[in-house]
């Protein structure tokens, strides 16, 4: 029985294992020897510079300037994302007026809503990009977005979007949000679907108006879906590099006002041909999506409300 | 450098592979010695035929030959036209690939030792020559240079060239780099636009000043630019800093020399110049977010009067062009009458790099390729096609012109030997493109003070030079 | 919605009327916010270059339906189309199957080394794949035996590889929560740990499978990075770089209406699935919501 046991873990180990050390792990374990080299990537003298890069890496403004963007989107586009996913999918399913004799129901079309949030999901992230880019063409005239301000008669607010330093990162953001909440809409709508309806209508019967709904008992059960949300968003805010790649000014700009980790390490590599270097960022943003997982991790130790 | 080594070599990255300890000194080692594998000389005349007065190089016939070209604002179908002459000639049929993307899709295959043999390194996400040269990954291309040309067999290939692409194609003494295009900078209008409203193109910023006061009171903006690559308003000020300053300051520029930005005159006017442009808000509004394309279009169309561009605008806002735009290039402005170069000076050389690839299959079709294409008759292909100039002198004479390219022919023709080449931006893109063109966008918002300008590019310049991992190169002419 | 109604009537709290109007308004928006820009790829997929950039807004005067055919004759979809499907449809099946027998082995299994290779797993969730990619393509070259560059097999081994982390964590969590009491029915009936995993483990955790299968097939359809650098055969292209293509290739040509048409025929079988399919998808994710 033990012999069989071992033997069958190995069996469904091995091949997951292989395939994982292969193609992940060596690599990820050459990448930190090249960092610690001067490298020009191509054929040739890779030079040994011990922690050279690092000590680099920590004076560098460019750097630090980047990782600040990382760790703000880090931060506010999942909180956005989610929250906005946690509202509508709230309203979707609980949010409607009484009718048809139910209690508790959705607003009315919340199946077509769904269909429609859900849409970028399914579209590729360069073809997000191309749209978006369209969309904050900064000419008064004929950038969507302005002219429809203008249209509006809210003149006021219209901006050279991703050319004005103040709102770019935020415009990217946006992005992020929007292609995502979807996504987080229909995954929450199918976690309160199982809540069952007698724990609302007793909320209902003590006289908890909605929002009190929401925090009580909505939030509460749907504490470890919101988690594996904010892991995966997280995820995807770490590698905001095909949005600032396509869609910002001078290639994180203006002046620096978009750039992100990733991208500084793709110019840093295969523009500027210093993979040595390019190859210490790689780890220093591994180090921040490390302590962005264990911090995660802590915060999600939280009791869970059995029903 | 035989089989047994390619399969020791083999068994040795496999088995660092598996166990991920692969050290990078040794893959370095290791791959050059993939580079040069596959049983070929070294020198790069792999797969020589017997020479001739057609076939002056010896390409081999029916060797394969493979073309990676830049398929970007000059598309690449004048380089299938010069292929489909190659195949005829050497029967075989070239492999090629138009792209976008030659540094991502190269950088691997260089490393891999089974590069293509002729490259057009050209766009955003080109190949590092620099790197590549010092490699010894380049051929030396100078027997292209002394072999006869196509059309006269009297004539070398050098002789029928701008004398600029053979300096500028040159890595300390090597010439490995064929600039195919010749390309045209500076300060583009519709010449329609300016008669019809009686305006002169002027000659000198004061001119240029009191001009775009008209021109804004007639509702249109005076300039416009492509704030999404900020590089393109360099295309200008790098120039006319030369121009007025002298090309002995610019060089100094160029090599990084300490107080280069900051004890030049010119700067000091010339950055001052784009600070007022941007206080009178003579630029277009929202310019500092718009893409080249957008840029050109809003140009095209009349929004503004003047774009800083390259002489493929021509080509690349053909779609929205109008008719009538009689699209023009103007040279240089003065600054003073304390110039150091005359008026006419204007930015022109050469463009689209060739490399041919020393590690490729067969080198020397990648040179006849070239020869080709450096014939009169492909020469002039590539004016029709593309409405460019090539290094080709004189190629285009007597052709019926587009009015853009028979603008930058004659600017070009009346600038004479005053034809300025500047190298920072291919030596150090980032330090023009990233951070002198971050500067750059706050100025053009006014956000940027010029005195600020100058002071930070001085900062930037001096980290460059003092940064070891950059490769530094120098210039005496 | 399926609701039950109850006897009860509870009184509704009265401030719902402006809130209300308020978040439906906000339903309303995001939903325009959505579907918009997507209609305006469709529109503006028939309109000419100019008419893109100067009035966004507008309506196609005339139907430029030669945008399409550029956009096929030039960008060749429908084959960029066929080995997406190739690629993501072997690499979505390998991941799944993989995935969930290392999920497996590692909730339900204590043997020393279960922790270590637990995180070994979760830890690739943070590799940042940037710093993974060059000496992933060498040893991707010399690989033994199987060529591996630009090839199908080599494509879906190494998205194989690269999706494990999440799926890994993500069916370790899932069987944890699945009762033991079946399992250890069935090996008292005497089947083998393997029989038990397939015929009764893995049918128990289909919603698990299904849910994490669709994190995993968008992570994969829309990989970008890896086939940049692994795979630059352009017979074998994938869509994300075919599109990344054509959108650098309009940048520089300047045909709006051809790239809008290419986005539209690169959109609409996905779109078209999604449509037929959106039930399953939306109940596949029910699944992971679950637990």
């Amino acid at each position: 029985m033990r012999h069989g046991k071992y033997r069958f873990i190995v069996g469904f180990l091995a091949l997951p294992l292989l395939l994982y050390g292969i193609f992940v792990i060596s690599p990820f374990v050459q990448a930190f020897q090249i960092s610690t080299t001067e490298w020009s990537g191509l054929r040739g003298t890779a030079k040994s510079v011990g922690l050279g890069n690092y000590g680099k890496l920590l004076h560098s403004d460019e750097f630090w300037n980047a990782l600040k963007h990382n760790v703000v989107m880090l931060v506010l586009v999942p909180i956005v994302t989610l929250a906005l996913g946690l509202f509508f999918a709230f309203m979707l399913n609980v949010g409607g007026r009484s009718r048809r004799g139910a209690v508790i129901t959705g607003v009315r079309g919340a199946t077509f809503y769904k269909f429609v949030y859900f849409f970028p999901q399914v579209i590729s992230i360069t073809i997000i990009s191309v749209i978006w880019f369209n969309i904050y063409n900064p000419d008064p005239h004929d950038g969507m977005l302005n002219s429809l301000l203008g249209a509006l008669g809210l003149d006021s607010l219209q901006s050279a979007w991703l050319g004005e330093g103040s709102v770019a990162l935020a415009c990217i953001m946006l992005v992020m949000v929007w292609a995502n909440v979807g996504f987080y809409v229909v995954l929450f709508s199918a976690a309160m679907a199982t809540i069952p309806r007698d724990i609302y209508e007793a909320a209902l019967l003590d006289g908890a108006g909605r929002s009190q709904t929401f925090f009580r008992i909505t939030l509460p059960l749907l504490w470890d879906t919101v988690q594996t949300g904010w892991v995966y968003m997280g995820i995807i805010a770490m590698d905001a590099f095909a949005l600032v790649q396509i869609m910002s000014v001078n290639m994180g700009g203006p002046d620096g006002a978009t750039d992100v980790v990733p991208l500084r390490l793709y110019l840093t590599a295969f523009r500027d041909s210093q993979f040595g270097y390019a190859a210490a960022m790689g780890v220093a943003m591994l180090v921040v999506t490390l302590l962005f997982a264990v911090l995660t991790m802590r915060f999600a130790r939280r009791e869970r409300i059995e029903y | 450098m035989g089989s047994t080594s390619e399969v020791g070599r083999r068994d040795l990255v496999k088995r660092a592979a598996a166990l991920g300890i692969l050290a990078v000194p040794a893959m370095g080692a290791l791959s050059s010695c993939a580079t040069g594998g596959g049983g070929g000389s070294q020198d790069g005349t792999k797969n020589k035929g017997a020479t001739s007065a057609k076939n002056p190089l010896g390409v081999k016939n029916g060797v394969s030959l493979e073309a990676f070209i830049f398929k970007g604002g000059l598309g690449d179908q004048y380089a299938k036209d010069a292929e489909a002459d190659y195949n005829k000639t050497y029967g075989t049929t070239v492999k090629h690939t138009g792209t976008q993307q030659i540094g991502p899709k190269l950088q691997p295959r260089f490393a891999g030792g089974n590069p293509p043999d002729l490259i057009d390194n050209s766009g955003a996400d080109h190949l590092d020559m620099n790197t590549l040269s010092a490699q010894g990954q380049l051929q030396d291309l100078t027997a292209l240079l002394d072999a006869p040309s196509i059309d006269d067999p009297k004539k070398k290939v050098r002789d029928t060239l701008y004398p600029s692409t053979i300096e500028k194609g040159q890595h300390k003494d090597t010439f490995d780099v064929f600039y195919y295009a010749f390309t045209v900078y500076g300060t583009w209008y519709s010449h329609k636009l300016l008669k019809d409203k009686g305006w002169a193109y002027p000659t000198s910023f004061d001119e240029m000043i009191s001009l775009c006061a008209e021109i804004k009171k007639a509702g249109i903006a005076p300039w416009t630019y492509p704030g999404k690559y900020p590089y393109y308003v360099h295309f200008n000020v790098f120039a006319q800093i030369a121009k007025i300053g002298g090309l002995d300051k610019w060089i100094a520029i160029d090599n990084l020399e300490p107080g280069a930005w900051t004890s030049n005159d010119a700067v000091k006017q010339v950055i001052g110049h784009y600070e007022e442009l941007a206080a009178k808000g003579y630029f277009l509004e929202g310019s500092q977010g718009l893409t080249h394309i957008q840029s050109q279009t809003a140009w095209t169309r009349g929004k503004a009067a003047f774009i800083p561009n390259g002489s493929w605008v021509e080509n690349e806002a053909a779609p929205t062009t109008p008719a009538d735009f009689d699209m023009a290039v103007g040279p240089l402005f003065n600054g003073g009458t304390g110039d150091k170069m005359p008026h006419g000076t204007l930015r022109a050389e050469p463009s689209e790099p060739f490399i041919v690839a020393k590690g490729g299959k067969n080198p020397l079709g990648g040179m006849e390729l070239l020869r080709i294409m450096l014939s009169k008759k492909h020469a002039q292909n590539f004016a029709t096609k593309v409405k460019s100039l090539t290094s080709v002198q004189g190629a285009t004479d007597g052709m019926q012109l587009s009015p853009g390219l028979a603008s930058a022919a004659k600017t070009v023709k009346e600038g004479g030997k005053n034809l300025l080449m500047i190298q920072l931006q291919e030596w150090y893109p980032k330090l023009t493109d990233e951070k002198l063109g971050g500067l750059t966008s706050q100025l053009l918002t006014g956000e940027l003070k010029a005195a600020e300008w100058i002071k930070k590019a001085q900062q930037y310049a001096d980290e460059v030079a003092k940064d070891s991992s950059v490769t530094k190169f120098h210039r005496a002419t | 919605m399926t609701t039950r109604t109850t006897a009860a009537r509870p009184r509704r709290n009265s401030e719902g009327g402006t809130l209300n109007v308020f978040s439906h308004g906000m339903l309303v928006v995001w939903a325009l916010m959505v579907g918009m820009p997507l209609l305006w790829v469709l529109w503006s997929s028939f309109k000419s270059s100019g008419d893109i950039l100067t009035s966004p807004w507008s309506l196609p005067g005339k139907l430029h339906f030669e945008n399409w055919v550029n956009a096929w004759e030039k960008a060749n979809i429908g084959k960029m189309f066929l080995n997406t499907l190739i690629v993501v449809g072997g690499s979505l099946t390998g991941t799944m199957v993989l995935g969930s027998m290392a999920g497996y082995v590692l909730a339900r299994f204590q043997f020393p080394g279960n922790r270590l290779v637990y995180y070994l797993f979760v830890a690739g969730m943070s590799f940042p794949v940037f710093m993974l990619v060059i000496p992933l393509f060498f040893v991707l070259r010399d690989f033994p035996g199987v060529p591996l560059l630009a090839t199908y097999q080599g494509l879906i081994a190494v998205y194989i590889a690269y999706s494990l982390p999440f799926t890994v964590f993500f069916m370790t969590a899932f069987f944890r929560t699945l009762p033991t009491s079946v399992a250890e029915a069935a090996m008292i009936d005497g089947a083998s740990h393997a029989r038990t995993f397939f015929q009764v483990m893995l049918p128990m955790a289909k919603p698990g499978l299904i849910s994490v299968g669709i994190f995993n097939f968008l992570g994969q359809w829309n990989q970008y990075l890896l086939p940049m650098v692994l795979n630059q055969d352009e017979d074998k292209y994938v869509l994300t770089q075919g599109l990344a293509n054509l959108a650098l290739q309009q940048g520089y040509q300047g045909d709006w209406g051809g790239l809008m048409a290419g986005m539209m025929i690169a959109m609409l079988p996905v779109l078209l699935v999604y449509v037929i399919f959106q039930r399953q998808v939306q109940a596949g994710l029910t699944a992971g919501a679950l637990k």
